[in-house]
């Protein structure tokens, strides 16, 4: 209650510290954003900035931030600062700081001592220990401030003094793996930035409760923040390697595409696309100057198309008879386990399924009808869940409404549950298309064949039914022949390795291009079911 | 809602039966002749439909065909029950999958598994050797198709993914359910989904010629492949699983409980530590369970990643060398398996499948739990 007393005096005061504890919090960003750009390689250690290189000034920062985080904590411990601080740290607080300093006694004991195995371990645990006392004995502004400073204080000491420098290296013992000093400075003031910002963060909150509050959000923050920088430089990267290789040689022009020839009364006519994008129109040979994936980007069609007609049917119906005719009780429990033990269950576990169960069945080859199947095994959970959550989700009301004007069961089913419900079930199918033309292991083994396939290869399901005169009659050597899709495709370009037999002109641009089409394929079913979602979720609510 | 007995009593189960019986036989007593006929023969059509294409017999398609005439006429002339009677026969047919998964993957597994059987005590257990030596080799004399190896990738593999997507998906879940402003809430949520959109041979070949290059160059490798990076790519795309699912945990809990909480002039952090994260802690667990789900069955990631040599790391905690897991080994190794070897490929699907379905289980009970004593607290 002394906070609802607060003076302006104090108040006033306050916001001086505040301010400093602030641009505290802003300098433990700014290494920590200084750290990562080394990681990766923008900003090299020992360039120079302003006349020193970056590791002298990351040290120099570092000591700096240290100090200034252990003086908020002597001065909330002194009064000096206006804080509000709890009795103790806390002990996840304890624990997180023991274990730093354990590895920093460690890596003391191995390395600056060399005293043996046991002698590291001791001085690990000496370290640690006193950490642990030192966090959760004393007082909160005392405890989450002092272990953090000394430790940043200490690391940057260790940088200033060339102890760990760009050029240090240490091997362990029989790990076959060193690790460079290159690579280490940054991961230590990341680390130490990491921990400085948090105690600053809290001292900006004054300790106590606002206090754990802002140091726990700045964490929280900067964890979605990184979160969706890995998606952009993924994406990103992706398309910046992608692109050029992706795009190459697209003409538009009357007839420049790839065309069709069709005869009619004695006429035949050639119709053709108006544009040529060789990447996705041509397969491979020897005559093309661009070679292309278009054998796969069909296959990814048609396994999509298949797998959709095989489990799109059955999971509506399923979540229909679940959801409005069956009684709540062991067998829909035990569906409900199967569904969730289907949704869970891997990918190559499905593959390995339609490798004994399919492929006998369809010929005795890898089949692309198998892969249909096998597809359709993983998609049927997916459109199972969502569809029996969006027909859950039709209000009661409508039932009754219909049901009172005498209208049957299946009736209302078919012209009030459902329509009502639709939006969430093709929302749902759409996803799950987006999540299965991306996987690879299922098709792997039921599927897939041939690395760099021509054009001419190129599946053409419509025109390859015909009639026979032995069951069962009706035969399709289309979907009885292997062939490729685009996640295999990419995964067969991998283990092929550089060069690709020759084939290819540029094996990793080409690649690159081959992912990149896959992800854009993948990203645009999630972007249009996303999109979909929102669409229907705002005219819901209006 | 849905209403889950949670006793199975022998009483509540005869008194169950009965009315099935009871049911069934009204249905039979009002049902039409041509009703019945229809129903019975299209059902039968399709069971007959499914044992000819179990027998690998060409004929399966005159069943078939009967199945879809029947059905047609039963469409055209008692929508109704036909519909009835095809959305049961399409419920039925997830639990048959389920089960010929089940059947099939044994069935191919089980010659590896007489292969290396052992002896205990007198008494022969088939596969027992395949988890007592170390040793994988299909080309060399003695051949052995030891699990272990393997088995340690994958543990290794998914501790380190666990270590990653566990703390960090958690973390997001309680910034998108709790603490991002709408708008921000609006932008992440869609970005994590599509995290989970990328497919997992793109992860891998960013890893493949990205990251593993650069950590062979780093830590003075010797060749590619590490169980530390695989561990982390594997992480992050566990990671949108975790977040999903943890985030619906959090948003269940009752917002009566939360205001309860921020009433008394807690934080919103303290009301998150002492109350939201509590109430909601076994659906949070059930979420990182699923990722662990995931992060095992992962495939594609690691089999290009890693070396595909089924060897144990020296020291065994090295997690700089990467060999096997035991998807990577089905998908590295089915080109050129033949025999036993193949069937060892099944004993790995075995494995990853039982270890995922008791996840899964493990998980739904926990959430089932949860919902129990939300509806009790409510």
């Amino acid at each position: 209650m002394a906070q609802a007393t607060r003076t302006s005096v104090m108040r006033r005061q306050s916001t001086r510290t505040r301010l400093l504890a602030g641009t505290a919090v802003g300098l433990a960003a700014l290494i920590f954003a200084g750290s990562m750009a080394t990681v990766f390689g923008v900003v090299s250690l020992t360039s120079q900035v302003a006349g020193i290189t970056t590791v002298t000034l990351l040290g120099v920062l570092l000591i700096g931030l240290g100090l200034a985080v252990i003086g908020f904590g002597v001065g909330s411990a002194t009064g000096y600062m206006d804080s509000t601080p709890r009795e103790s740290s806390g002990i996840v607080a304890g624990v997180a700081f023991s274990g730093i300093w354990f590895v920093v006694g460690g890596l003391i004991g191995s390395q600056t001592l060399g005293i043996g195995t046991i002698g590291w371990v001791v001085s690990g645990l000496l370290l640690g220990s006193g950490a642990f006392v030192l966090t959760v004995l004393p007082r909160e502004d005392i405890g989450s401030t002092v272990p953090a400073g000394i430790f940043a204080a200490f690391a940057g000491l260790i940088l200033l003094s060339g102890v760990i420098g760009p050029a240090w290296v240490w091997t362990p013992k029989g790990l076959r793996a060193s690790f460079r000093g290159e690579l280490m400075v940054p991961v230590i003031t990341l680390f130490a930035s990491l921990i400085t910002g948090w105690a600053a963060a809290k001292a900006y909150g004054g300790f106590g409760a606002r206090g754990r509050h802002m140091g726990a959000y700045a964490l929280i923050y900067l964890n979605a923040i990184a979160i969706i920088s890995v998606l952009f430089v993924l994406v990103g990267l992706t398309f910046y390697r992608g692109l050029p290789r992706l795009l190459e040689g697209i003409t538009i022009g009357l007839g420049v595409g790839p065309g069709t020839t069709i005869s009619l009364f004695g006429v035949s006519v050639t119709l053709a696309l108006p544009i040529q994008w060789p990447f996705a129109m041509k397969g491979v040979a020897l005559t093309n100057t661009l070679n292309g994936v278009l054998p796969a980007v069909v296959g990814t069609v048609w396994l999509v198309v298949g797998a959709v007609l095989f489990a799109v049917p059955l999971g509506v119906g399923a979540a229909i008879f679940l959801s409005e005719y069956a009684e709540q009780g062991r067998f829909t429990r035990a569906v409900d386990i199967a569904t969730n033990g289907l949704w869970s269950t891997p990918s190559i576990v499905f593959g390995l399924f339609g490798y004994a169960f399919l492929i006998p069945r369809f010929g005795g080859e890898k089949s692309l009808i198998s892969g249909m199947l096998t597809l359709g095994f993983m998609l049927l959970p997916l459109v199972l869940i969502t569809s029996r959550e969006a027909i859950i989700a039709v209000p009661r009301e409508y039932r009754d409404a219909s049901a009172a004007l005498g209208v049957s069961k299946w009736e209302t089913i078919r012209s009030v549950v459902l329509p009502a419900a639709l939006p969430g079930v093709v929302t749902g199918v759409i996803l799950g298309v987006g999540r299965i033309a991306g996987e690879t292991a299922p098709i792997l083994l039921t599927m897939a064949g041939g690395t760099f396939i021509p054009g001419s290869q190129t599946v053409n399901v419509i025109g390859g039914f015909e009639f026979t005169a032995s069951p069962p009659f009706v035969a399709n050597p289309e979907l009885l022949d292997a062939t490729s899709a685009l996640p295999y495709q990419l995964y067969a370009l991998i283990t092929a390795g550089v060069g690709g037999g020759g084939l290819i002109e540029g094996t990793n641009s080409f690649q690159w291009a081959t992912a990149l089409l896959l992800l854009i394929v993948v990203l645009s079913f999630y972007a249009i079911g996303i999109g979909m979602r929102y669409y229907f979720r705002s005219k819901l609510q209006s | 809602m849905m209403t889950i007995p949670s006793t199975l009593d022998p009483d509540s189960l005869r008194s169950a039966g009965m009315q099935y019986v009871r049911s069934s036989r009204r249905f039979i007593d009002e049902a039409t002749p041509s009703e019945l006929a229809t129903v019975l023969l299209s059902s039968l059509s399709l069971i007959a439909a499914f044992i000819g294409f179990l027998l690998v017999s060409s004929w399966t398609v005159v069943p078939f065909a009967v199945f879809l005439i029947a059905t047609g006429y039963g469409w055209a002339k008692h929508q109704g029950l036909m519909a009835r009677a095809l959305t049961l026969s399409m419920t039925i047919s997830t639990l048959v999958i389920l089960g010929l998964i089940i059947v099939f993957i044994f069935l191919r597994a089980w010659p590896a598994l007489q292969y290396g059987s052992a002896e205990v005590f007198g008494l022969n257990v088939p596969g027992l050797r395949m988890f007592i030596q170390t040793r994988w080799n299909a080309a060399a004399d003695p051949i052995r198709y030891s699990m272990l190896p393997m088995i340690h990738g994958t543990v290794m593999v998914t501790i380190i993914a666990t270590l990653v997507a566990g703390p960090l998906g958690v973390a997001a879940a309680l910034f998108l359910s709790e603490i991002a402003p709408g708008v921000v809430r609006e932008t992440v949520k869609p970005a994590v989904e599509i995290l989970a959109g990328i497919p997992s041979i793109v992860y891998g070949f960013i890893g493949f010629t990205v990251l593993s290059p650069w950590a062979s160059d780093q830590f003075d490798l010797v060749g590619q492949g590490t169980y530390l990076f695989v561990g982390i790519v594997v992480g992050l795309m566990a990671l949108p699983t975790v977040v999903s699912v943890a985030e619906d945990a959090l948003t269940s809990i009752p917002e009566s409980m939360k205001s309860g909480s921020l009433a008394l002039g807690t934080t919103d952090w303290q009301t998150m530590t002492s109350i939201t994260l509590p109430a909601a802690f076994s659906g949070v667990s059930a979420a990182v369970l699923l990722g662990v789900g995931r992060a095992i069955g992962e495939t594609m990631a690691a089999t290009v990643m890693l070396r595909n040599n089924p060897t144990i790391p020296d020291p065994i905690f090295n997690v700089f060398y990467g060999y096997e897991t035991l998807t990577s080994l089905v998908a590295a190794n089915y080109g050129e398996a033949t025999g036993i070897q193949m069937n060892a490929l099944f004993v790995a699907g075995v494995i990853l499948f039982i270890t995922v379905l008791f996840i899964s289980i493990g998980s739904q009970l926990i959430e089932a739990r949860m919902e129990q004593k939300l509806g009790g607290v409510e």
